[in-house]
């Protein structure tokens, strides 16, 4: 579903993804750990193009994202069959919660009004949500927001969700409700990568842990192993730094 | 006081509408016209100058960014004069006063006001442009769905101190013999003679009324916006700790 072939990207002299070389497949739910600056983020934002790379190819259903041949019109439309949610939400504030959600069907893939609409009714209920669709963001509280975020990612019906830190701008109390949203959706069966830093839902729903430093992806194994029995020493080092706290 | 009771009692027509219909129309009309006109033909123009300042293609944004730099360095007059000699050589026929002062207000008010949006644009969460292209907007959807409303919901109040500026911008087409406010006090001065000081303080109050109801408007309308911005309920009410728990 999602294949890297030797992906390689620079910030000027710092070699943030270095010979990135992995798949997700159909349906798998792969969970991306590391320390911060470990590439992580950036990886998560190569899949739709957000962060240009510099050599390799990136396979995203079938489509070469980073092909020079794509016109910007294959691009925004395979872009708009890649789910995104973002740490800061992004929603947009002058748009109510049902707007949010219904716009970029109509604009983008030209659903009609009333159908779009009732898309995205359904998908505030499958969030929790039916009763704030009038809303604007600022009335939210971030937890309510994510889960907005996630629906309006939805509402594009894409076969692939990313999520990069999805929960690490909320308040502890309002993690929960996020996670129970895309544990849903890893029930489901969508394929998702997620950047995350919360180890528990890693383990529960995770297919596949990848563990990054420094650029690299060290170690990719199931949580079982990736936590049981890490092989590689850093992802030791990370894991027992994690349960030093 | 009574000179300017006097003043205003047998002149007061000429004040609000010039010689018309006798004449162009002209007094605070043609000035609003003027102004409003300036301002509703240069804010499509500067939305399109600031986004092409902001086009990541040189060819656009570099003769667009020299036009703003030259406009914004140059006084209004001089422009005013420019474009007063240079329209009838350009378009071969004789260019009206009026017509002259709104072509040199529209390039001169697009220029300033296309900062304003630029900074608006700018002024935006990155997020909202990358929040857009991951849901596939292209360009144009980006800028017509996402930014733009917002930016210039933003800019609302910039927007109308701008139009106050504009209004006083009017009183240059003096020069050049548009018939708005300025000039018909004008004409009450040269008929008077010897009252200048009260025609012109009459001239004044005008404007000061018009700009400071406008001003009040924009405070107002300044409060509206970030009171909208930040939402109309905060999300969560987070209470100030007391002297007490802090203690």
């Amino acid at each position: 579903m999602i294949r890297f072939d030797n992906v390689n990207k620079w910030y000027g002299d710092y070699h943030a993804l270095n010979d990135i070389t992995a798949e997700v497949a159909q349906g798998e739910v792969v969970v991306l750990c590391g320390p911060s600056g470990s590439g992580k983020s950036t990886l998560i934002r190569t899949v739709n193009r957000l962060e240009e790379i510099r050599s390799g190819q990136l396979v995203v259903d079938g489509f070469d994202i980073h092909a020079k041949s794509n016109t910007a019109r294959e691009l925004n439309r395979m872009r708009s069959r890649i789910g995104f949610v973002f740490q800061s939400f992004n929603l947009f504030p002058h748009l109510s919660v049902l707007e949010n959600i219904a716009m970029s069907p109509m604009r983008v893939r030209g659903v009609k009004r009333e159908e779009a609409r009732a898309t995205a009714t359904r998908l505030l209920e499958r969030v929790g949500l039916a009763n704030k669709a009038g809303s604007y963001p600022a009335q939210l509280s971030g937890g309510q927001q994510q889960r907005v975020a996630i629906a309006r990612a939805l509402a594009m019906e894409p076969p692939a969700m990313l999520f990069d830190e999805p929960t690490s701008a909320l308040d502890p109390e309002m993690v929960g409700e996020v996670l129970a949203v895309m544990r849903g959706l890893a029930d489901e069966g969508m394929t998702m990568m997620c950047v995350t830093h919360e180890m528990g839902f890693a383990r529960e729903v995770a297919d596949r842990i990848w563990f990054m430093d420094a650029g690299r992806i060290l170690e990719a194994a199931a949580p079982a192993d990736f936590f049981g029995a890490p092989k590689h020493p850093r992802t030791q080092r990370f894991l027992s730094d994690l349960r030093a706290h | 006081m009574a000179a300017l009771y006097d003043i205003l009692r047998d002149n007061w027509l000429l004040l609000l509408i010039g010689q018309y219909p006798y004449g162009p129309l002209g007094g605070i009309a043609a000035t609003l016209i003027l102004s409003v006109l300036g301002i509703a033909l240069a804010f499509p123009l500067s939305v399109a100058l600031a986004l092409a300042r902001l086009s990541p293609w040189i060819a656009l944004r570099w003769p667009v960014t020299a036009l703003v730099y030259a406009v914004r360095g140059i006084p209004l007059l001089m422009i005013i004069l420019w474009t007063y000699f240079l329209l009838p050589i350009l378009l071969g026929h004789v260019v009206s006063g009026f017509a002259t002062m709104l072509c040199t207000l529209v390039l001169y008010e697009a220029c300033y006001l296309s900062e304003v949006v630029r900074a608006g644009i700018e002024a935006l969460p990155k997020g909202q442009g990358e929040a857009a292209r991951s849901l596939g907007h292209g360009y144009v959807g980006r800028m017509r769905f996402v930014i733009l409303p917002q930016a210039l919901f933003n800019m609302l109040p910039s927007m109308l101190s701008q139009f106050i500026s504009t209004i006083q911008d009017t009183t240059l087409g003096y020069v050049i013999n548009v018939q708005e406010l300025t000039f018909a006090a004008n004409q009450i001065n040269n008929q008077l003679l010897t009252q200048p000081f009260q025609v012109f303080f009459i001239l004044a109050i005008t404007y000061f009324i018009v700009c400071f109801a406008l001003t009040q408007a924009a405070r107002w309308l300044e409060r509206r916006v970030t009171t909208r911005r930040l939402g109309t309920t905060a999300p969560t009410a987070i209470p100030l700790p007391t002297g007490e728990e802090l203690a």
